[in-house]
């Protein structure tokens, strides 16, 4: 299966203090990927850099199996692109908004379009400046989805809104979806609205990419480990160790890619495990970026 | 795609534009109130009065300078409001978006010019213009129409420009100042300075400024 978004190398520098460093991102094409991270990792940035907004200090981007940003006018037109703060023209009515933008797009389904538009009850007299927050992203969402992308890159799409207007965008993209076998991209620090609806996901920290795995492996593969006799230094584990905490004559570690067969390894090392938990997303999440941070010796 | 950047670009500057518009169309009548009747006034009063329109002719080029730069900065604005963003994300090519926009903007410029050539032939019908006098209300109106289009084209530029871009401009004009500051502290007799001399250059052809100046006439004799 071939990717739809692509880095290599990747690099950009803001100032003195911020900079994306090597990011290597692959995106399967059809795959629903999140893209994880706490306010300022760089993950708009990240996006900026994918769309050619942004021009890298070295590194290369695929995107649709074109390069990025020689190819930019022919990307964009397979893509739709939600970003992180309203950018629509607020003086123009919704009509004129979706008329603007249809006009852009040869593929663009006014249909589609309208059925949308009544779904989310969106008033079409509405100037954009009149328009809540909510409508807003609504109105956001419904853009993309008109244009029939291929690709769908979302920068935090859902943040800021009420639980009902996130609940009726994220049905209208995953319905989208379910037609077709475009790909999505969609940044968000939400961990468990993330949970939900993507295959695949990457965590970002401090310009990072930290991991890079299927959900699933994400979601099952993070595990709290009670253990007792624990040895005191690591040497080689079959598993990540994200955190080791010592309680008494307890320890209890946090790994990463875990799986039930290497219990034998703490065995091996005298150590004997006494309780495997579970961690959900967020959890994981933020073991995950506590180790990416201060990393265990 | 031009149609609507058109009409978008109508919506957001359509008070500036009809403003413009009725400027343009009052000049040339406020020429004519102010002469009244001359069919058979005497010589030195029609002098008088082609001295007092040639002085209010000077408003046209303000007018063209105001239309351009209003234009060709809210040709830019709301796109600076949204830092560029959608701009970059629509899929077309950066140089032919600004394009549209520029053709946009451009096209907007009709309206004063339009309404200057509609005011400036109202003027002349207005009028009847003593013997050895004489009307150019279609001269006028296109010296007009490049004049505003110049300046359209040069504020649209600067509009357009970066940060850094701005930055060296405004840093040419502020060392032009420190320069002829230095030279007048030092005493320098005899050379020449420097604002004067850029101020001479862009106003005098080919500066791109030169268009602006000169005499403004819808009559002359």
């Amino acid at each position: 299966m071939s990717n739809a978004i692509e880095t290599f190398d990747l690099c950009y520098r803001a100032g003195k203090h911020f900079e994306i460093r090597d990011l290597g991102l692959k995106v399967r094409e059809g795959s629903i990927y999140g893209f994880l991270g706490p306010n300022g990792s760089g993950k708009t940035t990240t996006i900026r850099l994918l769309l050619g907004m942004l021009k890298p200090v070295r590194g290369t981007i695929t995107v649709l199996g074109r390069k990025v940003p020689e190819e930019m006018a022919r990307i964009m037109a397979q893509t739709g692109y939600v970003p992180e703060r309203p950018h629509l023209y607020p003086y123009l009515t919704l009509e004129q908004a979706v008329r603007y933008h249809a006009a852009f797009y040869e593929g663009f389904d006014m249909a589609y379009a309208g059925e949308m538009r009544r779904t989310f009850g969106l008033p079409l007299d509405q100037k954009l400046s009149h328009l809540s927050k909510g409508e807003m992203g609504k109105l956001h969402m419904l853009l993309v989805l008109a244009q029939r992308p291929k690709l769908l890159v979302l920068d935090e799409p859902t943040d800021g809104l009420d639980p009902v207007v996130r609940r009726d965008v994220l049905s209208a993209l995953l319905d989208f979806c379910s037609q077709g076998s475009a790909t999505v991209f969609i940044s968000s620090h939400l961990v468990h609205e993330l949970e939900r609806i993507c295959d695949w996901v990457g965590v970002l920290d401090n310009g990072k990419l930290v991991v890079e795995l299927p959900m699933q492996s994400f979601k099952n593969g993070i595990k709290r480990i009670r253990l007792s006799g624990a040895p005191s230094l690591v040497g080689d584990t079959p598993f990540v160790v994200l955190q080791r905490e010592t309680t008494g004559t307890e320890q209890v570690w946090v790994v990463r890619g875990w799986q039930p067969p290497m219990a034998q390894w703490f065995e091996g090392v005298g150590a004997a495990v006494k309780e495997v938990m579970d961690l959900d997303l967020e959890e994981g999440f933020v073991e995950l970026l506590r180790s990416s941070r201060a990393p265990v010796s | 795609m031009y149609r609507q950047v058109l009409k978008a670009q109508w919506l957001a500057a359509r008070l500036p534009v009809v403003l413009l518009a009725l400027l343009g169309f009052a000049l040339p009548l406020l020429i004519v109130t102010y002469g009244g009747s001359l069919e058979n006034a005497p010589s030195d009063r029609v002098a008088q009065w082609l001295y007092a329109a040639e002085k209010i002719g000077t408003l046209i080029p303000g007018l063209a300078l105001l239309v351009g730069l209003l234009l060709g900065i809210g040709a830019w604005a709301p796109d600076h409001a949204g830092k560029h963003v959608y701009a970059l994300s629509l899929p077309v090519p950066r140089s032919m978006y600004v394009l549209l926009r520029f053709a946009a903007g451009g096209t907007l410029l009709a309206a004063p010019v339009v309404a200057l050539g509609l005011g400036s032939l109202l003027a002349v019908e207005a009028i009847k213009l003593p013997v050895g006098v004489h009307a150019y209300p279609l001269q006028l109106t296109i010296r007009f129409a490049l004049a505003a289009l110049v300046c359209y084209a040069i504020f649209f530029s600067i509009s357009i420009a970066t940060k850094r871009a701005a930055l060296v401009v405004l840093a040419l004009i502020c060392g032009a100042f420190l320069a002829d500051l230095v030279l007048a502290v030092l005493s320098v007799s005899g050379s020449a300075s420097v604002t004067t001399t850029a101020f001479y250059l862009l106003t005098n052809w080919p500066g791109p400024l030169s268009i602006l100046m000169g005499r403004w006439a819808l009559f002359d004799v």
